[in-house]
């Protein structure tokens, strides 16, 4: 499992970052599929991204909405919020851990030999805020002459941005420099401390920072999807807890809002403790064989 | 199948469907299409 998920996170993140044309043409992409979002984050201002980024998606609606001309209508985003309840609803925090371009990138960071540390648990709390604070309040609240809001995860914290958009682009448009301002530097610096901290941390900035992990985690309790424990196999040996990234421990609380969902407990577990299906109705029956579970 | 998340996934292709139907689509192009300045720390 855990081979093929690495697979499935190259070819997601090489497939959606595949416009080689970009030294050639207008630096980004320009096509029908940006209108579409990349399920995990992923900047659309890389010049090799072919889908739009969701959480920029989010709040570019949001900070529009108070920009209205006389008799129109606000431009909603409900498409973006449909297409991300979808998916949240269908499979939770699934994407973090199979589609994310930038979850993958700290799998690898993970990787590099170096002592690792667990995370302050409440630390996982700030996430929210950031979805809150930094993509539906300050984009609505704080707007311009002409009514129109920023996208203040962009501007002050995305390092997703930094990393695939803004170096890049940098590189290829050197003019650029001399428009830098201090948010540049204030985002380089973040970029640096968190993809640090995801060498120490596993998946540092997913547990502590992602807005769009916090929204995809309020549908883990309700997903069509989750994973289930299979009380009578499970010895509590704590492999489980040692295999996963983002420090749950499946046996107490499978359906944990931390859980990304990446299957490494799974392949952890010698006793087939765990198992990966269909959420059951409470009216379904169980299966005969499938024992008493918890899930 | 548990109850509430069917009802979800009715409420939010309705959503997707609302959207689609009052532009989200083109907005949302001619979004991504640009390069996004507040990303690469431009103003």
């Amino acid at each position: 499992m855990t081979s093929f998920r690495w697979l499935v996170q190259t070819l997601v993140t090489l497939g959606t970052n595949s416009y080689l044309l970009f030294p050639f043409g207008s630096v980004i992409y320009q096509g029908p599929l940006k209108a579409v979002c990349h399920p995990g984050l992923n900047c659309y201002s890389c010049p090799a991204a072919l889908l739009s980024c969701p959480v920029g998606a989010v709040q570019n609606f949001i900070g529009s909405w108070r920009m209205v001309s006389a008799g129109g209508l606000p431009q909603l985003g409900t498409m973006v919020l449909g297409y991300l309840g979808f998916i949240g609803t269908l499979v939770g925090r699934l994407p973090c851990g199979w589609l994310c371009p930038f979850g993958f990138i700290q799998d690898l960071l993970h990787k590099i030999p170096a002592p690792k540390f667990n995370l302050w648990e409440p630390l996982r709390y700030v996430k929210y805020a950031v979805l809150v604070i930094l993509v539906v309040l300050l984009p609505l609240l704080l707007i311009d002459a002409t009514g129109l809001g920023q996208p203040w995860f962009c501007k002050l914290l995305c390092p997703s941005g930094t990393l695939f958009g803004a170096i890049p682009l940098i590189i290829l448009k050197p003019s650029l420099w001399q428009t830098l301002t201090f948010y540049f530097w204030n985002k380089i610096i973040l970029l640096v401390v968190i993809l640090v901290a995801a060498v120490f941390i596993s998946r540092f900035f997913c547990r502590v920072l992602c807005p769009l992990g916090a929204f995809y985690s309020l549908f883990s309790r309700m997903t069509m999807v989750q994973l289930e424990v299979i009380a009578g196999n499970c010895v509590e040996c704590q492999s489980c807890v040692r295999s996963c990234p983002t420090g749950v421990r499946p046996y107490e609380d499978p359906n944990s809002r931390e859980c990304i969902l990446c299957l490494r407990c799974l392949d952890a577990c010698r006793f087939r403790a765990l198992t990966f299906g269909l959420r059951h109705y409470a009216g379904e029956p169980e299966t005969p064989d499938s024992g008493p579970t918890r899930g | 199948m548990p109850k509430k998340a069917i009802w979800l996934i009715i409420f939010f292709t309705i959503c997707f469907l609302l959207g689609v139907n009052l532009g989200d689509l083109d907005y949302l192009m001619n979004l991504g299409n640009t390069i996004c300045l507040s990303c690469i720390g431009v103003g």
